[in-house]
């Protein structure tokens, strides 16, 4: 079924689509600051320059390189939503395989818990978290999947409960297969496809999350982000910066997110048992 | 599958295919075009704005608490919004004090008191007469309720003479009176104060009665807006405009083109767009500086020889060329505004010298590695620079002030930290002198000199985030001293002349520039803001003065 | 697959529990804030405070109260007093809420029902160029975050063409007539509205689409069309019912994170509402209103929540024999 599936989405153009603009600016994100000219915190140039040849987006207000300042920015919202994505799904099947196998008392206190999580504002929560400990972007980002989890989550523990309920997990019980050998070589690997949609989508969140803080001022101001441009290109409203300030970072985050998106649905539409139908 | 919904799409679309194919394509390709068409059938069904007999000012923030003394922000804005209900002895305009309501003052050196004429036709807004009693209440009242914006310690009592005069014998020789007491003071109501036990809760209609030219009408909390009414039994006669609205808006230089609103603050580089579109740019003194806070009790930077190495290090003018593009002036070392009839032309300099900087800091014993910084006993000369962002007037935008900084430390062999912090959180650090330098800024250097006794020392200055409170100069501790207790003006500027030496010379603190302050406003309705000499009151940079309206 | 089998006491239980570790976490935290109200209100003042006034405020504003004088605030429904606003946090939270509600809930309600009505359609023509191109469409706005599409709007309609005013929920003090007023309102929700409903629609609209062609192929809407029943009517009251589930849980969701969900484009349109509020409230270190807003929409989480486990119930019939 799943190779099935596999097949099938190498031909969903939303995927092939998907899969292009995220390795193109995943490539990008990770050559970019050795291809751009200038150093982005270099504030040596003249500030609020027209594109020219040695600065193709031209320079921002505090005269830096706006391309090279793209690139960087680019990168540190990747590492961002990488970071988080990841860390929210371990989070998330970890808890979720648990509190399925678990049952009883364990799995009520562990989704319960969930739920307290959900309902924190997590807007709130790292805007105190950014402002008391002034963490690294990392640090933000482990928080973020702190409170990301419960959903995917939910999601794990609702497949693992079918699975776990159905025959060959059943038989292996049977058999006597331990609860760790049954976790480990049925649960997880079966639930892999969760797992992608899962991480698609937290990055997805992370990245959008990353930009709303940062354009909101709640991230370091030196750093380099596309939130954080966007912000500040936005600040000049009243001069012609228009094509080259405001529009690259828009433009680059809005694919980034439009490429995860994509993907997301593809992985849905292709994987999720519920879904596929719907192909 | 697949196949099964291509056979399904096949039999749906068997019939109307190429006609409903021709529609679609042409729908979505209009689909901009209809949002569009929508959002302009929105904007031409909206009425037009009849303003009238009113004047609207544009604020970025929005509140800054309710219009009275016990319930304004201790801002600038704060108090503005009070100055239009609460009025004050005297007053200042474009050139210096001029009479509010009093007509006339004096000072008598040997009773050490002050007496004020009162306007006899001053009247509080429920129509009863302002009396000499009204002001000797206000005194009594805030010395039992302080109001931080004044310091009544100052004050020994008054004594009303007769109906409409009074006089305010002093503790002592106080030099800032007229502009501390004299035209910050709002006088208060003694009919409708004298019962009120606890005027912070106090938010009856009646806690907003004042004898101000504008009577305050609402206050929306959460949309930011301010209505005031003119008084017409104004003393000073009717103002100029019948209603007076505060607004919320992030963008002056939008609501200042399509007339949303008539006064707002905006960034020196939208004056040339602006003027060209017809509205008045005015530009302040120097009234606001920039400056980089040491934590002096710390060394390095406990040694004057030090921080004055920094300020040799730091090229102010590259910080205002390429953070501010150009619009900026360097500050005085001295704290007080090059504006100041009291500033001294003869203040200490410190041109941007870097070699020296260093010469000056391996004097220490540090020397260069080869890492291009400086070291000592194997360990690198680091440093925390704390940044925030703030500008004049409460506003709240990002600049590269910190960025050029720590490029021009890193230059000298300084490693630089750079840690851009939320303001209360860079402040509440300061405060607990928990930092090595922050930049920070505060205003009231173009105002009454006592700003130099609450910024340098900590006698004055302790609960102050902004002051140096620097207390190793028994000689500056002196004159900061003597200046407030100063009555006479030429021998309180003599003083006055010694801190900024002084002051520039142990440099508790480095004064980098003044950033350009300019408003703009619309000039057909017949009203012309001004920018007040020394700043409104204590010495707020807002061109809001109640005299444009006024006169 | 269902989480609950057990009686209603269950999880309203729980939901109790959370709503108390809420009131404790909302208590605890903005405490953590560096700095106070009375270093954030008077750190940018032209007053400058001794050592002795600056004690003498701080004591004014200290909290003397503990967690269980708050509890039994709140038990008396007292939120607190602000001391930024000198009001009621109640108060405030009652100015701010209805432009929340104006915006947040009208981009929701408009972009469910749309969604949904656009999902089901969509659907019922799957395969068509039209569903092709709408799931094309949205699936690409989906892609388009508010940052970037508010901005845009921003950009287009209120700076360059001026159409739009660019900040606020209504001009202050006008004197309108009802029908100025309202077209007013209108008139200035239009771009934050515009902003928010292209955030949220194409998520509904996906999702409606999708549980629209999985009822579609199930056996009851075969019988029900085998019925001879007219398609408008098989569609909305036969398939799209069991479609609607899934959008329930999405809309409960979306709609409890109301108040953060709308800071970014309550900042770039300066429109006044929760999220502001809080976010002023934060940089004052104004806590009692922190507090009180943090608690306050982390229980109408907890409550929509439990309302959508109610309406699930109700609307699902397979969860009720689920066991």
């Amino acid at each position: 079924m799943h190779l099935d599936a596999g097949q099938q989405i190498g031909k969903d153009p939303w995927f092939i689509t998907g899969i292009g603009i995220l390795l193109l600016l995943g490539f990008l994100a990770v050559a970019g600051p050795f291809l751009v000219p200038h150093d982005p915190y270099d504030i040596s140039f003249s500030p609020l320059r027209p594109p020219s040849a040695d600065h193709w987006l031209g320079t921002n207000d505090g005269g830096m390189d706006i391309l090279s300042e793209l690139v960087f920015s680019l990168q540190n919202t990747v590492i961002f939503g990488v970071t988080a994505g990841m860390a929210g799904l371990v989070l998330g099947v970890v808890t979720g395989l648990f509190s399925a196998w678990a049952g009883g008392w364990t799995d009520q206190v562990l989704m319960r818990l969930a739920d307290i999580v959900l309902a924190i504002p997590s807007v709130m929560v790292l805007i105190l978290v950014a402002a008391f400990f002034q963490p690294s972007p990392v640090v933000l980002a482990l928080a973020l999947a702190g409170l990301a989890w419960p959903t995917t989550a939910r999601g794990v523990r609702a497949q693992a409960l079918t699975l776990k309920n159905s025959l060959h997990i059943k038989a292996a019980q049977r058999m006597g297969g331990s609860g760790r050998y049954i976790i480990a070589r049925h649960l997880m690997p079966e639930l892999f496809p969760l797992y992608l949609i899962n991480f698609a989508a937290k990055t997805r969140m992370a990245v959008f999350m990353e930009a709303s803080l940062a354009f909101l001022g709640l991230f370091d101001p030196g750093e380099k982000s596309l939130g954080l441009m966007i912000s500040y290109a936005l600040q000049y409203y009243y001069l012609d910066i228009w094509s080259n300030w405001l529009m690259p970072p828009i433009m680059l985050l809005s694919l980034l997110i439009m490429g995860a998106t994509f993907v997301t649905i593809s992985l849905e539409k292709n994987f999720d048992p519920r879904l596929r139908k719907t192909v | 599958m697949h196949t099964a919904a291509f056979t399904k799409k096949m039999l749906q679309n068997s019939l109307a295919g190429l006609k409903e194919k021709f529609f679609q394509v042409g729908n979505h390709g209009l689909a901009a075009m209809v949002l569009a068409v929508v959002f302009m059938v929105i904007h031409i069904c909206v009425p037009g704005t009849a303003l009238g007999s009113e004047i609207r000012i544009a604020d970025s923030k929005g509140d800054w608490g309710y219009p009275n003394p016990f319930r304004h922000y201790p801002r600038g804005p704060g108090y503005v919004r009070m100055s239009w209900v609460f009025d004050t002895l005297v007053w200042k305009d474009k050139n210096g004090y001029i009479p509010a309501l009093a007509d006339t003052w004096s000072y008598d050196p040997n009773t050490k008191a002050f007496a004020f004429t009162l306007n006899p036709r001053a009247k509080w807004h429920d129509g009863r007469p302002l009396t000499a009693a009204d002001v000797v209440f206000t005194i009594a009242y805030f010395k039992q309720h302080p109001y931080r914006w004044i310091s009544t310690h100052a004050l020994d009592r008054a004594e009303a003479v007769d109906d409409h005069t009074v006089v305010i014998y002093l503790a002592g020789p106080y030099a800032p009176f007229l502009s501390d007491i004299g035209g910050a003071m709002p006088v208060l109501p003694e009919h409708i104060w004298e019962t009120v036990t606890d005027p912070f809760v106090f938010d009856d209609p009646s806690a907003f009665i004042g004898s101000g030219p504008y009577m305050f009408k609402d206050f929306n909390k959460t949309r930011g807006t301010y209505l005031f009414e003119a008084f017409p039994d104004y003393y000073q006669g009717v103002p100029k405009k019948e209603r007076l609205v505060y607004v919320r808006s992030g963008k002056p230089m939008m609501s200042l083109i399509t007339g949303q609103v008539d006064l707002a603050n905006i960034r020196p580089d939208m004056a040339k767009p602006l003027r060209e579109k017809e509205l008045a740019v005015i530009e302040n003194e120097c009234g606001w500086n920039k400056k980089i806070m040491i934590n002096h009790k710390k060394p390095p930077f406990d040694n004057p020889v030090f921080r004055r190495a920094l300020a040799y290090a730091i090229n102010r003018q590259e910080i205002i060329d390429k953070a501010h593009r150009g619009f900026a002036t360097p500050a005085s070392y001295g704290l007080l505004s090059i504006d100041h009839d009291m500033y001294n032309p003869d203040t200490p300099r410190y041109p941007w010298n870097p070699q020296k900087a260093e010469n000056m800091i391996a004097s220490f014993g540090w020397a260069k590695g080869p890492d291009g910084f400086f070291h000592k006993h194997g360990q690198v000369l680091e440093i925390e620079l704390i940044s925030s962002n703030l500008t004049v007037a409460g506003d709240r935008v990002a600049d590269r002030d910190g960025e050029i900084i720590k490029k021009q430390l890193t230059d000298i062999g300084i490693r630089v930290h750079l840690r851009n912090q939320e303001q209360t959180t860079t402040d509440s650090r300061v405060k607990n002198w928990d930092f090595d330098l922050a930049i920070s800024g505060h205003g009231g250097i173009a105002g009454d000199p006592r700003i130099l006794s609450e910024m340098i020392s900590p006698v004055y200055g302790a609960g102050s985030v902004n002051s140096a409170r620097f207390d190793d100069s028994p000689e500056l501790n002196r004159l900061l001293e003597a200046q407030m207790v100063e009555m006479d003006p030429a021998r309180r500027k003599q003083i006055v002349f010694k801190i900024q030496e002084l002051y520039a010379d142990q440099m508790p603190a480095i004064s980098l520039y003044y950033p350009d302050t300019m408003a703009a406003f619309n000039q057909d309705n017949g009203v012309t803001w001004f920018y007040t000499r020394g700043g409104i009151s204590k010495g707020i940079p807002i061109p809001q003065n109640k005299m444009s309206l006024i006169r | 697959m269902r989480i609950w089998k057990k009686k209603w006491s269950t999880p309203v239980l729980v939901y109790l529990t959370a709503a108390l570790l809420m009131a404790y976490a909302s208590f605890r935290l903005p405490h953590l804030l560096p700095g106070d109200f009375v270093t954030a209100m008077y750190a940018g003042s032209d007053v400058t405070l001794n050592a002795e006034q600056e004690a003498e405020l701080r004591a004014f504003y200290q909290n003397t109260d503990g967690f269980q004088g708050y509890l039994r605030n709140l038990a008396t429904l007292d939120w607190g007093y602000s001391h930024a606003f000198m009001a009621p946090v109640s108060q405030l939270f009652l100015q701010a809420l209805p432009w929340t509600l104006l915006l947040m809930g009208t981009a929701h309600v408009l972009s469910t029902l749309l969604g949904f009505v656009l999902g089901v359609e969509a659907a019922w023509r799957r395969g068509s160029l039209l569903e092709k191109a709408g799931v094309g469409i949205m699936t690409v706005l989906e892609g388009i975050p508010e940052i970037c599409s508010g901005v845009l709007l921003l950009l287009v309609f209120a700076l360059s063409f001026g159409w739009f005013p660019a900040a606020g929920a209504q001009m202050a003090y006008a004197d309108h007539t009802f029908g100025q007023w309202l077209a007013d309102v209108v008139h200035h929700l239009t771009l934050p509205l515009a902003t928010l409903i292209l955030a949220y629609l194409p998520g509904n609209f996906l999702l409606a689409r999708a549980g629209m062609v999985m009822v579609l192929e199930s056996w009851f809407v075969l019988t029900a069309r085998a019925k001879g029943l007219p398609p408008v009517r098989v569609r909305y009251a036969h398939a799209a019912r069991n479609a609607l589930l899934p959008m329930v849980t999405r809309f409960g969701l979306r709609f409890a994170f109301m108040i953060t969900g709308a800071l970014v484009v309550e900042t770039i349109f300066s429109y006044p509402g929760l999220g502001t509020l809080l976010f002023n409230a934060i940089a004052m270190r104004d806590l009692p209103l922190v507090q009180g807003i943090v608690l306050f929409s982390s229980i109408m989480v907890l409550v929509v929540n439990l309302g959508m486990e109610y309406v699930y119930h109700l609307l699902d019939p397979r969860v009720g024999h689920a066991s």
